[in-house]
């Protein structure tokens, strides 16, 4: 695979490391700033060049017509975003991932037709949120391409879901639930399962599900 | 009309004098406070220091009102996220931007922008001076 990637920060860097270690691809990291560029190819060599890597010229000439994957983790939203935008629309790149620094930038990148985002913000939240007792309807990734959502789920006092037979759940379609957590550990539920007030429960749903689901495990349209 | 302009430079501040002297409603944002000091004394329109970037800074100027939104900041890839914010999140209907790389310009008009680039205009005239004859550039 080709992997062009726009950044030489502490995030490139760190991606860079890891790619030299998968053989088999080619990798190109992309640095603005000269200096920085000398300092990293110091260390890893050949793949870093020093360019714009929101320009399109520049794109051209690392070849971003052949790249499998772009992924642009400068500290700069407007350049990661512009970065995908000219390597999908001029270059064709079938995959590109970003780095999302503003959080309120994460609608408008997907919106854009970034395939991923990725932000520090939206990481920790998840983790955090997992962790409280309230919390209703958690996002843990998304599918690429599928439409589909891997979600964590709690059920509150009041939810329509508790005590009934799974197989009688009016869930959104395409929802899959994979796992229930209870006291007594993890399982893989059936439709015979009745899930209980205080369930943890791990999903993957629809996108566009996530508001049906809090009402299903809350009894409540909006979360609180 | 409710125009907002992102950028207060020469281009930003003669836009924004020449609406608002029409009686426009301007709102104009720059970063550096200084760089109003290009408007001319009379103007009346709304100065809100700031990043155009900002989601919730052109909430604040009024952009969901705004009949129009002009990106002429000095950062072409800034002027395209603002831009496609304005256009695609907060609906503004008309959108025009200055990208100073031609080739950056011309691919985000593809994707249905307006857009223009200063660097391809002030090629044209330089080269259509020379030429008369031919009119490059004169189109508009």
């Amino acid at each position: 695979m080709y992997i062009i990637v726009v950044g030489g920060g502490i995030v490139g860097y760190g991606i860079g490391l890891e790619l030299q270690m998968m053989p088999g691809h080619e990798v190109t990291i992309i640095e603005r700033d000269t200096s920085r560029a000398a300092e990293l190819r110091d260390e890893l060599g050949e793949m870093v060049v020093a360019g714009d890597g929101s320009e399109v010229a520049f794109l051209e000439q690392v070849g971003a017509g052949r790249a499998d994957l772009l992924i642009t983790v400068t500290a700069d939203d407007s350049a990661n975003l512009v970065a995908c935008q000219v390597a999908k629309h001029r270059f064709g790149v079938k995959r590109t991932i970003a780095r999302v620094n503003d959080p309120r930038n994460e609608e408008l990148f997907r919106l854009l037709g970034v395939d991923s985002t990725v932000s520090a913000a939206q990481a920790v939240m998840a983790q955090i949120e997992t962790t409280l007792p309230e919390h209703t309807v958690v996002p843990l990734m998304s599918l690429t391409g599928s439409g589909l959502k891997v979600v964590d789920l709690h059920l509150q006092e009041g939810a329509p879901a508790a005590g009934r037979l799974l197989r009688d759940l009016r869930l959104p379609e395409q929802t899959l639930i994979s796992l229930v957590v209870d006291e007594d550990g993890p399982r893989v539920p059936d439709g015979d399962t009745v899930l209980h007030i205080g369930d943890e429960v791990i999903a993957v749903i629809p996108v566009d599900a996530e508001e049906s689901m809090r009402e299903l495990i809350t009894g409540r349209p909006e979360s609180g | 009309m409710k125009v907002v302009i992102m950028g207060c430079g020469r281009v930003g501040a003669s836009v924004a004098a020449r609406l608002s002297e029409e009686g426009h409603h301007v709102a104009i944002i720059d970063t550096n406070q200084y760089a109003f000091d290009r408007l001319p004394a009379d103007f009346r329109g709304r100065r809100t220091v700031g990043s155009g970037t900002d989601h919730r800074l052109l909430e604040e100027v009024g952009i969901r009102e705004a009949d129009a939104f002009i990106a002429l900041a000095s950062g072409d890839n800034r002027n395209l996220l603002a831009s496609q914010r304005a256009k695609h999140i907060f609906g503004v209907p008309t959108v025009v931007i200055r990208v100073k790389d031609p080739l950056r310009s011309e691919l985000f008009e593809e994707l249905g922008l307006r857009t223009f680039s200063p660097t391809k205009i002030g090629a044209d005239l330089a080269y259509g001076a020379l030429f008369p004859d031919l009119s490059i550039g004169n189109e508009a």
